[in-house]
């Protein structure tokens, strides 16, 4: 952990400044994957349409900048706060349904929210997205960004931790696992899925925030479903059971798109053929994967010095 | 609006809308017995019309290409299908239904990449075929005849299909595996095969929509990412495993694209989804589907 956090603080001093833009744009991912699996890992709930709430982060802070000229603060800090709202909004049809229509019903709200920003031109600006969204100056000093970034996530994914490792968490997997018996023991299922719903769009919203921040421009794909399987394949890649997997997975994903993208235009197949091969062999993820190695090394090695029994 | 620009309009919502019922068609049938939803389904469909465009230009010397691309494409399609089917997705049908989204969601990767590599990331077109070209007069109005063509391809295939599940015994089997895999197999059906087998139907539907589409839009990328959400759309309308819902779903959403566009233009997008969010809500199984 402390590692961990050591390189990334010294990220800025080691590496080129494309590599850092991309380990911040890893950063926001894992942010939006660990948002995800609150849903996804924790509550078993198979969302399509995280992408949209994501969006109305992001654009939530493009339009309080550029039409309202709020101030940075208050652009950012509304971001969360409108998407928690939309998904509560969203999130209580979605919950009433289960499995493939639970899925079918957030891939449906996220294209609305796709559509409202693709016709809304008035508001939104349709399909030219927003640019040259007033980032204060003080931020593209040195690395101030990047650190605003590490800073912001590092601080939600330490309260999405303790959340996951809260009793809302524990009943939160208690439902993935059987949701009419945890109904039995008088739990209101159907509160703690939007709860949690709205706990992931709040995150969702500030990792939009934080990339519109970064890229200084927003534009409506962020809300298309093709970006909500990106977040998919980030918690899948890392591993959904595990609290690491979505921040593993971002890191993993983003380099290889990029590492593969720079050297052909066929990045998508190659990319695929990773996802497949890891389906078919590493089910848990990588970090599941890595955790189970580690297992059972240790069980060896304690069964070699006499100490494992079990 | 005039009344033959009302019924044209209308024709060409629903000829779009019959090649998108074969689709979801495909996309319904493998849901009812696999019970995966192929996020690829739709990519399948741009392979079908890359194959018809590839097809019909290498042919292009041989009188009726097109119809020869019309037989031979969808077969190929299933054939494919087929493949995908024994080598990746009969591995994941006992997993969770998360793997199968991301396993054919990996499958959109590799089928688009692999036509992008193949065929460019150009716009191809396809002309109209003989006979079918030029316009035909019905009660003193004019219309493409290929619209029709196509109307007429999705009633046979719908018939076809309708009165395969019913009164063939592969129908039969298929269904008895559908309703009931354990004991389909206790019976002695070889449950595998049947599976293959319904994944290359689906396939091969989605195949002959792909070389259907072509000569009234174009081929491209990217096709594939529309097409898939507009047969979620249908396949939510009608019930999912339904195919006359997905018929009804189909019609349905045809002219609500043919006519949304005149009834508030900023919300034409939006209507489809809308729709589906309320069924969803109030009818799950959709209008035609049998609640679970």
């Amino acid at each position: 952990m402390i590692l961990v956090s050591l390189v990334l603080l010294i990220v800025p001093f080691v590496f080129s400044r494309s590599m850092v833009s991309l380990i911040n744009e890893m950063l926001i991912m894992a942010l939006a994957g660990c948002a995800l699996n609150l849903m996804l890992g924790y509550g078993g709930m198979v969302s399509f349409g995280p992408a949209g709430l994501y969006a109305v982060g992001a654009y939530a802070t493009a339009i309080l900048l550029t039409r309202y000229g709020a101030p940075f603060i208050v652009a950012v800090l509304a971001a969360p706060v409108v998407a928690a709202i939309v998904g509560a909004i969203v999130g209580w049809f979605c919950v009433r349904r289960s499995a493939v229509y639970f899925a079918l019903l957030t891939l449906a709200f996220a294209q609305i929210i796709w559509t409202i920003i693709f016709e809304w031109y008035d508001f939104t600006n349709g399909d030219n997205g927003i640019v040259s969204i007033p980032i204060p100056e003080v931020l593209y000093v040195g690395s101030n960004i990047y650190y605003f970034s590490l800073a912001i996530v590092a601080v939600c994914i330490f309260v999405l931790w303790r959340i996951v490792n809260s009793p809302f968490g524990a009943t939160l997997q208690a439902i993935r696992e059987n949701p009419m018996r945890t109904e039995f023991i008088a739990v209101p299922v159907r509160r703690y899925q939007l709860a949690a719903f709205v706990i992931s769009s709040f995150f969702l919203g500030i990792a939009g925030s934080l990339f519109c921040v970064f890229a200084g421009s927003v534009f409506p794909d962020y809300a298309h479903w093709v970006k909500s399987t990106d977040m998919l394949v980030v918690c899948l890649l890392g591993g959904i059971y595990n609290f690491a997997g979505p921040i593993v997975g971002s890191g993993v994903y983003i380099l290889i798109s990029k590492v593969i993208s720079k050297n052909t235009t066929y990045w998508m197949f190659f990319l695929g053929i990773i996802i497949v091969f890891l389906v078919l062999y590493m089910r848990n993820g990588m970090v599941g994967f890595a955790a189970e190695k580690i297992f059972r090394f240790r069980n060896k090695l304690g069964a070699g010095n006499g100490e494992g029994k079990s | 609006m005039t009344i033959e620009a009302f019924i044209g309009q209308a024709l060409s919502g629903i000829s779009v809308g019959m090649v998108l019922f074969l689709i979801a068609a495909g996309l319904s049938i493998i849901f009812g017995t696999l019970k995966v939803l192929n996020l690829a389904h739709g990519t399948i469909y741009m392979v079908g019309g890359f194959l018809c465009y590839i097809l019909t230009s290498k042919l292009a010397h041989i009188p009726g290409a097109f119809w020869w691309a019309l037989l031979f494409a969808p077969i190929a399609v299933a054939l494919i299908g087929g493949v995908i089917e024994v080598l990746l997705l009969r591995r994941i049908y006992s997993q969770e239904m998360l793997y199968q989204y991301i396993l054919t969601f990996a499958l959109i990767l590799i089928l688009g990449d692999t036509c992008k590599f193949f065929f460019g990331v150009g716009y191809q077109t396809v002309s109209v075929p003989w006979p079918v070209n030029g316009n035909i007069a019905l009660w003193g109005l004019s219309f493409p005849t290929y619209n029709l063509f196509l109307i007429g391809c999705g009633i046979v295939v719908f018939l076809g299909l309708s009165a395969l599940m019913r009164y063939t015994s592969l129908g039969s089997i298929v269904r008895a595996v559908t309703h009931n895999r354990e004991t389909a197999n206790a019976l002695g059906i070889n449950v595998p095969r049947v599976y293959t087998g319904v994944f290359m139907l689906g396939s091969y539907l989605a195949g002959l929509a792909g070389t259907l589409m072509p000569p009234m839009s174009v081929v491209a990328l990217g096709s594939d990412m529309a097409v898939i959400i507009e047969c979620f759309i249908i396949v939510v309308i009608g019930g999912l495993g339904s195919l006359p819902g997905a018929f009804l779903g189909a019609i349905i959403l045809g002219l609500l694209n043919a006519f949304g566009i005149y009834i508030i233009p900023k919300l034409a997008l939006a209507f489809p989804f809308m729709l589906m969010i309320v069924i969803l809500i109030i009818r799950p199984w959709g209008l035609l589907g049998k609640p679970e």
